[in-house]
């Protein structure tokens, strides 16, 4: 009974080994695979939330010019061009935009160079419509003329239109790429699962030979794959993470561009979706082992 | 429930025959009647069929023709589930030994209980006792690709006893030991069948094989009781 001190009896060793050489490179596939499917889930979901983001700012707003007329601009003209629309059912609010305000949005263009007070500018009405809704432009425009007010009348329906068209076109590409990529990953999944049952072909048939049930062998190897692949999974989709969290904090540092960035800042919710890689990773694990070694025991349980 | 001192029978052969694919019959015709708590030893030639016969008992595969029996139960109406069950009635000792590479000896031993769901705080002392009777107590952490033949064959002879089975089967069991070792061994199986268990043993070795026992040579696909241990 010395010897019964000296084996620790206590802890019972895993009964499938963790291979240390076959299943190397099928493991590094897998964990890049779920990289990639990280990276591309993000970039779809980025796509769409940006693209959803981007219509409701420019379809809830209209820009309305007033040219300035023989009599030149009044704050009255303003006035009137600012009733006539809230007239229209769709219209919420119209703010008058000061000279200041249009000065400041000409500087761009002007530079800092001081404008003479009596440069005709235009006055810009800034207006804000019901959501999904639109500026009945032609019956606008009518009572304009009937008021005698010259004006342009913008609702961004152009913009809005071919942003939404490339925005849709990134969309595509991208939830093609996730669908590609997802399908090689079940794929991969499943062959790493299938190769790994192969190699212990040998333990599963002793395990039947003594009379282990094929649920406890199945649920041995199952238990082994899901966890496995989602190891790999999670490095992969914690790896994308952290690269777009780094890519974030760069193109912050730049200052502008972030109308096109609008959620690469990567936050708590981007972890969530990233984590139903190596979630799923580990359900089709599971349920392939699970699959493949009831069917070969079942098969041999007394051919 | 199924003890198998209630059936007369721990193992009936009626008119069994195998054959391989298309190939001749391997065994022709086998009729035998074991019974519970017997002894027996099965000898013959090198390819006469022994090792095909035993895989009948252990149910590693179905007859061509006939009706095999064991614990009263008609093996091709076993259900799928009740396999298993069956097996775990049973310690077998094959000529390859079977052991699990990866698992250390004593993992190996233990197995049986294992998949029974036990716990090792229950069987730990017992794995280790066994194999320190077969004399592999210093080597409990060894893997068996480190082991030497007969230290396998110990090994195997060890997880086919540990679970006190119904029925134990072992076919040329101490093949690869000295003498000395060989009826060492040989004790272990007198002892599990001096506590009720069926003993079904392969082998070519004569001295081997103590005066009690029943002897079936098996030549030519043919099965005959060569020497009725009872008289
Ligand atoms: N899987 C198989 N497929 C085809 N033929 C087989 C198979 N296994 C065994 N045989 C053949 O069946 C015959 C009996 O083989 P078996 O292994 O049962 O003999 P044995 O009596 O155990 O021999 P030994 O004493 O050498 O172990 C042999 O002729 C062998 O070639
Ligand atoms: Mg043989």
């Amino acid at each position: 009974m010395v010897m019964g001190k000296a084996y620790n009896t206590a802890k019972q060793s895993p009964l499938l080994f963790e291979d240390k050489s076959d299943g190397r490179p099928l493991f590094m596939i897998l964990v890049i695979l779920a990289f990639l499917a990280s990276l591309t889930l993000l970039a779809t979901k980025t796509s769409y939330f940006a693209a959803a983001h981007w219509s409701a700012q420019l379809s809830d707003t209209a820009t309305v010019q007033i040219k300035p007329g023989e009599g030149g601009l009044s704050q009255q003209t303003a006035a009137q061009a600012r009733g006539i629309l809230l007239q229209s059912e769709t219209v919420t609010d119209v703010d008058i935009l000061s000279q200041e305000q249009s000065k400041a949005l000409l500087r761009p263009w002007l530079g800092d160079t001081s404008l003479p007070d009596d440069l005709p500018l235009p006055l810009l009405l800034s207006v804000r419509l019901k959501k999904g809704q639109s500026l009945d432009q032609q019956k606008i425009t009518a009572q304009f003329r009937q008021a005698g007010i010259r004006a342009d009348i913008d609702d961004h329906g152009r913009w809005a239109k071919s942003l939404t068209r490339s925005a849709r076109m990134a969309q595509t590409i991208s939830l093609l790429s996730l669908v590609l990529i997802i399908i090689t990953l079940v794929a991969a999944a499943i062959f790493a699962t299938r190769s790994g049952i192969a190699a212990r072909r040998k333990f599963m048939s002793i395990l039947h030979q003594i009379g282990a049930n094929p649920n406890y062998t199945a649920r041995l190897f199952s238990q082994n794959f899901a966890l496995k692949s989602f190891k790999a999974g999670a490095i992969g989709a914690l790896g994308a993470y952290l690269v777009l969290s780094l890519l974030a904090v760069l193109a912050r540092d730049d200052g502008g561009a972030s109308l096109f960035l609008p959620s690469l800042k990567t936050g708590l919710t981007d972890l969530y979706w990233v984590a139903s890689v190596p979630v799923g990773m580990a359900i089709i694990a599971a349920l392939t082992a699970w699959r493949t070694v009831m069917k070969t025991l079942i098969a041999e349980i007394y051919p | 429930m199924n003890k198998p001192s209630q059936h007369t029978h721990s193992i009936h052969f009626d008119g069994v025959g195998l054959r391989y694919g298309r190939g001749e019959e391997i065994l022709k015709d086998i009729n035998m009647s074991l019974l519970a708590g017997s002894l027996n030893f099965i000898t013959g030639p090198s390819g006469a069929g022994k090792t095909s016969l035993l895989k009948l008992v252990y149910l590693h595969m179905r007859p061509s023709r006939g009706l095999i029996t064991i614990f009263g139960q008609d093996t091709s109406q076993l259900a799928a589930r009740a396999i298993p069950k069956t097996k775990r009635r049973m310690g077998v000792v094959l000529q390859d030994f079977q052991l699990v590479d990866h698992l250390s000896v004593f993992e190996n031993v233990a197995l049986p209980l294992r998949i029974r769901g036990l716990k090792r705080q229950t069987y730990g002392e017992d794995v280790i006792s066994l194999l320190q009777w077969v004399g592999l107590g210093k080597r409990l952490y060894a893997f068996p690709p480190t082991l030497s033949g007969g230290e396998k064959q110990r090994v195997a002879i060890a997880r086919a006893v540990i679970g006190k089975p119904d029925i134990l089967i072992a076919d040329e069991p101490t093949g690869n030991v000295d003498d000395a070792i060989g009826k060492r061994l040989m004790r272990l199986f007198f002892e599990l069948n001096r506590l009720g268990t069926t003993v079904l043993i392969a082998t070519h070795n004569h001295d081997l094989i103590p005066k009690n026992a029943d002897i079936y040579k098996l030549d030519n696909g043919t099965f005959a009781l060569e020497t009725d241990g009872h008289g």
